[in-house]
Formats: C-alpha cells, sequence, structure tokens
C-alpha cells in the first residue's frame, strides 16, 4: 500500500498525541478524529510499520496499543482503575446507567462523596484525600481519560477501555458464579 | 421454477477470461465445482463488466484495469453475453472484444440468446466488425451501446434512454439515482472479502438517501448567518449599553444643539438688522451724550463760581463774627473781673497807696545801698533799744525809781555822789517790794551813805585802795519829766523802727528789690486794670449795638451755609450726572468696540451656520428683541451661542467617533451624522424593548436554526426506523448459528444531545406558555445552550459540515445462541468464517433488495466463495433467503453443493476451461409426485 504522506496533513499532531500515550477522543479533538477516520488504514499501516498499534474505536477513541508499561503508567493506570471501578459502581448505586458516563459530572462534592464511601479502600492504595483524587485524575486528563471543564471532570470516550474491562470481568465472574474466591484472585 | 420469473437465464463466455466457452445457468442457485484458482471467480468477474458496466465501479481485485481486459477480451470475437427475461421478453446483453486494443463494446438485443448466433458456419465464432450485421441476419436486430446509454437502460433510467430503445431494466431501482450505490455494492456482493460497518453505513445512508432530508449541515455559517443580525444587534446593543452615560450626555448636547439652532435662526436676522443700524446710533448717542456732558460742565462752572462767593461771604462774616464776639468776650471777662469795682476812682486810690509803697521801698533801698553794714546798725539799734528801755524804765519808775528814793532819803551831797557813782539803769529801778532793790532797812541805809559820804574829801572820794575823782564822773541821771521821757521814748522808739526796717532792708534787699519789683508790677497791673476798666466801661456803652450786630452776622452766615450746601448738592447731582454721563459714554465706546470685535467674530458666516436652516432645530421660543443698547450683549451672546453650537457639533461629531470607535456602527448607514444622532437617542431610549427584540430575534434564529437541526435529527429518527426495517429483512431466517444479528445505528450522544437541547430550546422558545420562564435566562447567554452550538460547530469545522451520518456510527449486534449480544464495528471479528460470510451476503442482498422496485421483481444472481465453509441448513437458508431478496446464489467450491439447483463442474479442453450446458446436472428434491 502507497502511503502519501501529503494526504495525511494531521499526522504530525495525531503521532505526537498518541505516541505520547494519550487517547484521542472524538469530540474534544474533532479535527483529529475525523483526520484518522478519514484515512484509518492509511494511518494504521503507517503506524504499524513504525511499530505502534493504531486502535480506533467507534465509540469515539483511539490510542495507541501498547504491552509494555512504564512503571508510572502502571501505577497510574492501577489507581485510575481503582477509582474508576468505585466511581461506576458507586453510580451504579445510584441508579445511573453505566453507558452514559460521559454527561456525568465528575466535581467536588462526588470526589468528596467517593472519598468518603470508599475510604478503606482508597486508603490502600494510598489515597488519603479528595485532593489525592484530584491529582489522579489530573494526570488521567491528561492522556485523554477524562477533562477538565469549569472545575468540573468529564470523562471521555476512552474510559470505554476499562469500562470494557470491568464488564468483562462482571461477565467472567457470571459465567463462573462457582468459583471460589481463590481462583477470582487468580483470574484477575 | 417458472416462467413468469423473471430474471437472469444465463451467462455465457466465449473466448474469454480463459474459457474458450462458458455456459451458466443463473435461473436458479448454481454450485460451481472446480478447484482453487480455476477460473470460478473470473467467470462470476466477467458479470462486472455487463452489470456495472462503470469501469469505476468494477472491482477485479489486484488486477490491473489493462490486464483485466487483455484477460476477458483477448480476441476481437471474445464474448461476454447475459440472458435475462425481462417483463418484455428475452433479451441478450452483450459484450464483445474490439481486438488488438483489448477494447470492447456493448450490444444488446431483444430475444434469446443462442450461441449458434455467435458461430460462422466454419466453426469460427463471429468477430466484432461483423456482429450487428450477423445478428441481423439472424433475425435479432442488435444495437450497440455506449457504456453509458447501455447503463441507462438497464438501470431503468428512462431520462437517458431513447423512445425507440427497448426495454432492458434489469434492475428496477426504485430510484435511480441510486445506481451507483447499487454497482457499488452489487461489485461489494460479487466478492464479499471485506465488508466493514463503515461501508455497510455508507451503503445504508446511499440506500435510504431518499429518506432522509439530505441536507448537509454547515452548521456554523447556518448560525452564523442566522446568528450574524442577533449577533450584530447584541453587539449594538453591549456598546450602545456600555456607552449610555455618553449617550444621554450627548443626548443632551444634541438637545442643547437643537435649541441653540432655533435660537441662531431666530437671532441672526435681527443681528444683521443691529449692526447695520448700530454706526448711527453710535453717532447719535455719542453727540447726545456729547452735548449732556457739555452742558452740565457749564452749569457745574456756574456753580463753583457762585459757591467761591459764598466761601469769601462766609470768610468775612466769621472774622466779622469772631471779632464781636470776641468783644463780647472780653466785655464779660471784665464784668467778671471788675464786679466790685464800683468806680475808677477806687482803682486810683488803689494805685496812689501803691505808688507810696513803692517809693517807700525806693528810699529805704536807697538808704540801705547807701549805709552801714547792718552789724552797725544793729549796734545802734541796741544802744537805741537801751536807751528807750531806760526811758522807759525811768518813765515807769518815775515815782518809785531807786534815784527818787535817794533823792528824798540822802542829803543833796550823798546824794549827787551816788547818781554819780551808781548807774543809770540802777538808779532807775524800781524800789517796790519785790524788786531788783528792795531798800527794806532805810536808816540802815543812810548810815551807810553817810560813811561813804565821809571818804569823800572834795571831789576825790578816797576808799581803802582806791581814790576816785568823783568830777570825772556826770550825774547819772537828771530826772526828767514824763512827757520829756515819753518823747524821749518815741523818738527812741522811731529811730528803732526806722533802723530796725533799715536793717531789714539792709538784710533783705533782694527781697525788698523784688518786693519793689512786685509792687512796681502790681502798680503796672493797676494800671493795666484802670486801663481795661475803661474799656470795660466804654464795651458797656457799645453792648447792645453788638449783639444785634453779632446776630445779624449769624444770620448771615446761617443763610450763606444754607445756600452752600444746597449748592454742593446741586454740585454733587451734577457731578453724578456727569459721571454717569461718562459712564455712558465709556459703556458706549466699549459697546462699540465690543461690537467691532464681535462683527468681527462673527462664525455664523462659516457653515454649518450658512445652511442652518437646512439642519433640524428646536424654535425659539423666548421672544427675541433687539434692544440697541443691549446689541453688544445681544451680538455676543449670539457669538457664543454660534461659538457653543460649534463646539457641541465637534464635540458630538467626536463623540459619534468615539461610539463608532466603541462599536456602535449601527446607525452609520443614516443618511447625516445627525440622523444617526436621532436613530442613536432612540435606539439608546427604547434599550429595554432593543434588548427584548434582540432577544425574541435570538429566539427566532434559535428556532431557524433548531429547524435545521430538526431536520438532521428527522433523519436520524427515519434512518433508525429504517434500521430497524432493514433488521427485519435480514433476520427473517435465522442466520447459522446467530440468534441475534442486527445492524444498529449507535447515536453519537453528545452531538444528539446537543442537537437537542438547541431544539427543545427553540421549543421553549415556540411555545408561549414557558416564554416568561425563558425571559429569564436570556437566550444570548444560555450556557447550556452555547456549549452545545460549539459542539456542533467543532464537528461542523472538523468534518466540513454536519450531516446525519456523523450523528451515529453503525455496529454489529451479534449474539450466538446462549450467548450476550455483542457489538462489533467490524464484522469479520465477529464470528466464524462461514457465519460471517454469511452475515456479509445477507447484508449486502438486503441493500440490493432495499433499492430495487417492489414492484418489478427480476431475479438476478450474487456469488459466494468458499462456500464448502457453510453447512446445507445454512446454505439452504442463504439460497431462499437470497431468492427471497431476489438473487440466485451462486456457490463457488471444489465441491459440489448438492443444496443448489444446479451443479455445473468447469472442464477444461486444450488448455482452455470450458463450460458446456451438457455438464449441467440439475438436482431436485425427491418428492412423493416424483417418486410417484
Amino acid at each position: 500500500m502507497t502511503i502519501d504522506l501529503k494526504q495525511l496533513p494531521q499526522l504530525h499532531p495525531l503521532f505526537k498525541l498518541l505516541s505520547s500515550g494519550a487517547h484521542l477522543n472524538r469530540l474534544q479533538d474533532s479535527e483529529l478524529w475525523v483526520e484518522l477516520e478519514n484515512h484509518q488504514s492509511q494511518y494504521e499501516t503507517l503506524f504499524a510499520a513504525l511499530g505502534f498499534s493504531l486502535v480506533l474505536d467507534g465509540r469515539g477513541y483511539a490510542y495507541f496499543k501498547t504491552d509494555q508499561a512504564s512503571t508510572y503508567t502502571g501505577k497510574l493506570t492501577r489507581r485510575l482503575a481503582l477509582l474508576l471501578m468505585l466511581l461506576f459502581e458507586y453510580q451504579a448505586d445510584q441508579g445511573l446507567h453505566l453507558f452514559q458516563f460521559q454527561q456525568w459530572q465528575l466535581d467536588t462534592p462526588l470526589i468528596n462523596k467517593l472519598h468518603i464511601h470508599y475510604h478503606a479502600i482508597l486508603e490502600a492504595e494510598e489515597i488519603t484525600s479528595p485532593q489525592t483524587i484530584k491529582e489522579i485524575l489530573d494526570s488521567a486528563a491528561r492522556i485523554g481519560f477524562l477533562v477538565l471543564e469549569d472545575g468540573v471532570y468529564r470523562l471521555q470516550p476512552a474510559v470505554h477501555r476499562y469500562l470494557d474491562l470491568f464488564q468483562e470481568l462482571a461477565q467472567a465472574e457470571r459465567n463462573d458464579p462457582m468459583q471460589t474466591e481463590d481462583d477470582a484472585g487468580d483470574t484477575l | 421454477m417458472s416462467l413468469a420469473q423473471y430474471g437472469f437465464q444465463k451467462l455465457v463466455l466465449l473466448n474469454s477470461a480463459g474459457y474458450s466457452r462458458a455456459e451458466l445457468p443463473l435461473d436458479d442457485s448454481v454450485s460451481i465445482i472446480a478447484p482453487n484458482n480455476t477460473g470460478k471467480t473470473s467467470l462470476i468477474n466477467a458479470l462486472q463488466f455487463l452489470l456495472i458496466l462503470n469501469k469505476q465501479h468494477m472491482d477485479f481485485g489486484a488486477h490491473s484495469p489493462e490486464n483485466t481486459r487483455r484477460f476477458y477480451f483477448p480476441y476481437n470475437s471474445s464474448y461476454i453475453l447475459l440472458e435475462v427475461l425481462l417483463p418484455s421478453g428475452m433479451a441478450v446483453i452483450g459484450c464483445v472484444g474490439k481486438g488488438l486494443s483489448h477494447d470492447y463494446e456493448y450490444f444488446a438485443y431483444q430475444g434469446s440468446l443462442d450461441l449458434d448466433d455467435y458461430r460462422l458456419q466454419n466453426g469460427h465464432l463471429v468477430a466484432q466488425p461483423k456482429l450487428i450485421s450477423r445478428l441481423f441476419e439472424c433475425g435479432k436486430p442488435a444495437k450497440i451501446y455506449q457504456q453509458a446509454d447501455l447503463r441507462a437502460l438497464l438501470y431503468g433510467n428512462r431520462q437517458k434512454q431513447r423512445s425507440d430503445d427497448p426495454d432492458l431494466t434489469i434492475f428496477p431501482l426504485e430510484f435511480t439515482s441510486q445506481a451507483g450505490t447499487y454497482q457499488r455494492i452489487l461489485t461489494r456482493t460479487l466478492r464479499l472479502d471485506r465488508l466493514d460497518s463503515r461501508e455497510v453505513k455508507t451503503y445504508l445512508l446511499e440506500i435510504f438517501k431518499n429518506d432522509l432530508q439530505d441536507r448537509s449541515v454547515d452548521f456554523k455559517s447556518e448560525w452564523d448567518k442566522n446568528f450574524a443580525d442577533v449577533n450584530y444587534d447584541k453587539s449594538q446593543y453591549d456598546a450602545v449599553f456600555r456607552n449610555k452615560p455618553l449617550i444621554e450626555t450627548m443626548e443632551n448636547s444634541q438637545q442643547t444643539r437643537l435649541g441653540l439652532r432655533g435660537k441662531i435662526i431666530q437671532w441672526r436676522p435681527l443681528i444683521e438688522q443691529g449692526l447695520n443700524d448700530w454706526e448711527a446710533h453710535f453717532q447719535n448717542s455719542s453727540i447726545e451724550l456729547q452735548q449732556r456732558f457739555e452742558s452740565l460742565t457749564t452749569e457745574i462752572g456756574t456753580l463753583e463760581h457762585r459757591q467761591k462767593a459764598i466761601f469769601q461771604d462766609q470768610a468775612n462774616a466769621n472774622i466779622a463774627l469772631k471779632e464781636h464776639e470776641k468783644k463780647e468776650t472780653r466785655y464779660q471777662e471784665l464784668t467778671v473781673r471788675f464786679q466790685f469795682v464800683t468806680d475808677g476812682t477806687q482803682l486810683e486810690k488803689q494805685r496812689q497807696a501803691l505808688q507810696e509803697q513803692r517809693d517807700d521801698l525806693v528810699t529805704r533801698i536807697k538808704n540801705a545801698e547807701q549805709h552801714q553794714s547792718s552789724d552797725a546798725i544793729k549796734r545802734n539799734i541796741a544802744k537805741i533799744r537801751k536807751e528807750r528801755d531806760e526811758l522807759n524804765q525811768q518813765l515807769t519808775n518815775l515815782n518809785d525809781n531807786f534815784y527818787l528814793q535817794l533823792q528824798k532819803l540822802l542829803p543833796k551831797s550823798s546824794f549827787d555822789l551816788l547818781t554819780r557813782l551808781l548807774a543809770k539803769s540802777v538808779l532807775s529801778l524800781s524800789v517796790t517790794e519785790g524788786n531788783a532793790i528792795d531798800l527794806h532797812d532805810k536808816p540802815a541805809f543812810q548810815s551807810l551813805i553817810g560813811v561813804l559820804e565821809s571818804k569823800l574829801s572834795g571831789n576825790l572820794l578816797k576808799l581803802p585802795g582806791f581814790s576816785l575823782d568823783i568830777s570825772a564822773l556826770e550825774a547819772n541821771l537828771t530826772l526828767k519829766t514824763a512827757h520829756e521821757l515819753e518823747t524821749e521814748i518815741d523818738d527812741c522808739t522811731r529811730q528803732l523802727s526806722a533802723l530796725e526796717k533799715l536793717l531789714q532792708t539792709v538784710e533783705t534787699l533782694a527781697q525788698q528789690k523784688q518786693k519793689q519789683t512786685g509792687v512796681e508790677r502790681q502798680i503796672k497791673a493797676l494800671d493795666n486794670d484802670i486801663q481795661d476798666y475803661q474799656e470795660l466801661v466804654s464795651l458797656k456803652e457799645s453792648e447792645s449795638t453788638r449783639l444785634q450786630t453779632i446776630a445779624e452776622i449769624q444770620r448771615n452766615i446761617a443763610g450763606l451755609d444754607q445756600e452752600e450746601l444746597t449748592l454742593a448738592d446741586n454740585k454733587k447731582s451734577l457731578a453724578a450726572m456727569q459721571t454717569s454721563l461718562k459712564t455712558e459714554q465709556g459703556e458706549l465706546q466699549s459697546q462699540h468696540q465690543r461690537i467691532n470685535a464681535a462683527r468681527h467674530q462673527r462664525l455664523d458666516q462659516q457653515p454649518p451656520f450658512n445652511f442652518l436652516e437646512q439642519l433640524p432645530s428646536l424654535p425659539c421660543m423666548e421672544p427675541a428683541v433687539l434692544v440697541m443698547s443691549a446689541l453688544a450683549d445681544q451680538i455676543e451672546n449670539y457669538n457664543r451661542d454660534c461659538q457653543k453650537l460649534r463646539q457641541i457639533d465637534d464635540n458630538l461629531s467626536l463623540q459619534l467617533s468615539k461610539l463608532h470607535q466603541e462599536g456602535v456602527s449601527k446607525f452609520q448607514t443614516q443618511d447625516s451624522a445627525e440622523q444617526e444622532l436621532v436613530a442613536l437617542f432612540n435606539y439608546t431610549a427604547q434599550l429595554s424593548q432593543e434588548q427584548a427584540s434582540i432577544e425574541r430575534k435570538a429566539r427566532s434564529a434559535v428556532v431557524q436554526v433548531a429547524a435545521i437541526l430538526r431536520d438532521l435529527r428527522n433523519s436520524l429518527e427515519s434512518f433508525k426506523r429504517r434500521m430497524r426495517e432493514f433488521n427485519n429483512k435480514i433476520n427473517r431466517r435465522q442466520l447459522s448459528d446467530l440468534k441475534v444479528f442486527k445492524i444498529e445505528p449507535r447515536e453519537e450522544d453528545a452531538l444528539v444531545k446537543a442537537i437537542q437541547t438547541l431544539i427543545s430550546t427553540s421549543e421553549q422558545v415556540d411555545s408561549g406558555n414557558s416564554f416568561d420562564l425563558f425571559d429569564h435566562n436570556a437566550v444570548l447567554d444560555d450556557k447550556e445552550l452555547n456549549k452545545a452550538k460549539d459542539l456542533l460547530i467543532k464537528e461542523g469545522e472538523a468534518r466540513g459540515s454536519l450531516r446525519v451520518e456523523h450523528l451515529f456510527r453503525l455496529v454489529f449486534i451479534i449474539a450466538k445462541e446462549g450467548q450476550e449480544p455483542a457489538e462489533f464495528e467490524d464484522i469479520d471479528s465477529a464470528a466464524s468464517n462461514g457465519t460471517v460470510l454469511m452475515a456479509k451476503l445477507i447484508t449486502g442482498l438486503a441493500m440490493l433488495n432495499q433499492m430495487q422496485d417492489p414492484r418489478k421483481q427480476i431475479k438476478t444472481a450474487c456469488y459466494l466463495d468458499e462456500a464448502a465453509s457453510l453447512d446445507q441448513h445454512n446454505q439452504r437458508n442463504l439460497i431462499e433467503t437470497a431468492a427471497e431478496f431476489g438473487f440466485s446464489l451462486i456457490f463457488a467450491s471444489p465441491e459440489p453443493q448438492i443444496t443448489a439447483r444446479y451443479c455445473v463442474p468447469i472442464g477444461n479442453v486444450q488448455g482452455k476451461n470450458t463450460i458446456s450446458r451438457l455438464n449441467w446436472q440439475i438436482l431436485e428434491a425427491i418428492t412423493a409426485e416424483n417418486q410417484a
């Protein structure tokens, strides 16, 4: 396949964004997204040739899939996974539909509630204050999972990655209701 | 199969695609049997030349167009032929190679496909140049068609057909405009190697295009277009609101300006007139004033003259009065002084006495000056005093003095002796008891004296130890008479007093001299007095006359004073009049100067004053009367007004341009700045209404924009509805083991929500009920609305425009038995190979079917490679489903698929593939009837 780089004017910003480990969100980065959508196969090929595996999820996000993770991102990912999981659980308990997470407003009161509600669990991950939660969210915002608007965090489509994972886990649990706790732990 | 089934009958390839000859039945499902890579796909792909026609839509995979052409049309006797049964009868569509160029051309004719028509008697195939005549000979008048014309025929595009063309519509599309899409999908269904959700989406959008309000919304330009006015108005409103204080000031200025204009217009002719008349007025007034001034000067001169005379008289009278009064005072003084003087002689006498006193003093002083010293005088005095004392003693003891006693007692001789011996003073002592001499024993005394006389012998008295010639002694006392004594005493006394005085005079000579002077002064004073008295007397005599004169003079003076006073007043008032005249003159002069200056300073010859009447103004209601004396003030006021007007003009123009800079441009289109101002003030006055009207406009703009968005949303809804129908269509039969197979649109929530926000806002605006509520939350400041707008603009800009397809994506929802449905974007990854193939085929066929006119079913063909991967159940299902959609299914596989009606093996003759109808195997279910 011949790729004409002149046909890909947004290659530079796209690559810069994606190679930094950030997520491209459909509505947040409309221009880049449309570009990616219009030349999906070219970009996929090009990036693949460079050693990156581009994932473009129709739900509105794109990223470079990587198996390696630095200690930092590992820690952040773990903490963010925990936070999001708790957030989803909390919101589900409030009767909110999980797939509408993009409409949630993750504001200070909600963060405080999360902190109070899951105090003990968060403590184990050394998340000791709402401020720490905000720091994690800020870090997550830098890689495109959230966006901070008017002091309120909003989850971006990239969070589907986590949500998919949570659902998979939940599915696995449902499919194996008789499995012992130890086994479940192994699966995780 | 009934004859009534319109559709493909058979495909024939001659000298094409490696086939020397191939006859493929297409009126029902076919299983092409051949090992891999023996030309099954080439056979099917040949259909593309006839069905797709458009080179751009044909797809031969990795092969280039040149190679493809060479492959399919190596000779000018290479044919691809398709027999179709149409409602108008049997028809043949063909494509024939043109030879070396490997080009080809289309032809078609009505009638059945008879291969003998293409074979010459020598066994060769008819070459392209002779084809038409050959067919004509065979009774089949064929026509050569341009690709585009033939395509129009096949896809039923009546507009592009000539009236004499036969009806060769194979694909009766509901909308001929969809021919392109149909062709593309057809290509895909012929080659199902790749079909992902995006393509499906594209096709479906094409298919449903006519159900959707196919609008490409340039949301930003729509928004800008609709809100251009509103935003402009709002910006104007904001600018005006921001500058309201300035505008109010300007309005006041404008009001003042109108007033000033009226005033100036009113005054201008008056001022002109006044200036014309002024010179004469000034001259007359000047002369008149000068005359009056001069007459006053004369008058004042007269007064002054008279006044001088009065002053003279007054001075004279006063002098006279003073003189008389002095006399009177003198008289009074003298009267008092001589109150106790009865007449002049008294004074004369006094003078006489004093004269004498003085003379005495003069004598004494002279004596004193001539005489001895004071000691000598004192001795004299003592001597005289002694003498006088003796005399006094003698006088006192004249009767009983010791002398007399002695005289009586003693004889004469004794007596004589004693008088000589005893001192006169002793002799003159009194012999009375208690005095110095006490003659208590007169006999003893007489004896003693006798003794003494015994001692006297002649004149010599001899006493023990001494003798005394008594003749040398005078008798000390001769007894004199009292009178003698008294006279002597008087003399002594006189002498004494004279001496004493002398002494006194000598001792107090300075004093005396002083006294003399004093006396002389007294005399002189007295002389004066005498003179004064005489004066008094004369004054007394003239008293009455004098008093009369004084009164007269006083009266005179009073009269003069009165007159003088009157005169002074008169003069003062005259002077005042003169001063006022002077002032008047000065005033007049200064007025003249001012008027001259003002005349030169007049601005009203320049613009805008020379067309002031044409400008708007307020008529001046104050009465304007020109007063010559106030002309200077009036013209100055007039000039000031002009100045002020010009100032206001300048200010207003400055302020206006400031407003322009601030962005107030709404009224710049007015013919003049003046009208612009009026419009601006009106606008400012109705700012709240303007706000409301902007708000209304904003709402109507929202409604407008929302209407466009509503189309989008409606399109989305229509699309979703059509998708539900489509899903029903593809789900009529179960595919493989798929419990669920759906293609569903997934909305892009944020966008749809943004659209919804705008629409619901507009609905709020539309419905009168919530109007008030809405009023509090102005459209232009609605945060949610703005956010929605921004999102749509951003999306629209990124995509060039906003279309319904941007609002959703398609997902394949697949669930096998006993599984939860899962969403997939790429169907390839969703299930097993065969299932995926089926799903793709069904989807493609359903899409094609969707486009076809349901009233005209013409059965065409579709192709499924690797058919062996499907089990027979699925194959049957597929065949039936395809038939329902109007397609005969062509399976390709190395082994025969017995679910098909025809099994057609590909044979090989002389290195060329060949399919002969003789090799067709027709499979039919064994029914009871058949068995029977």
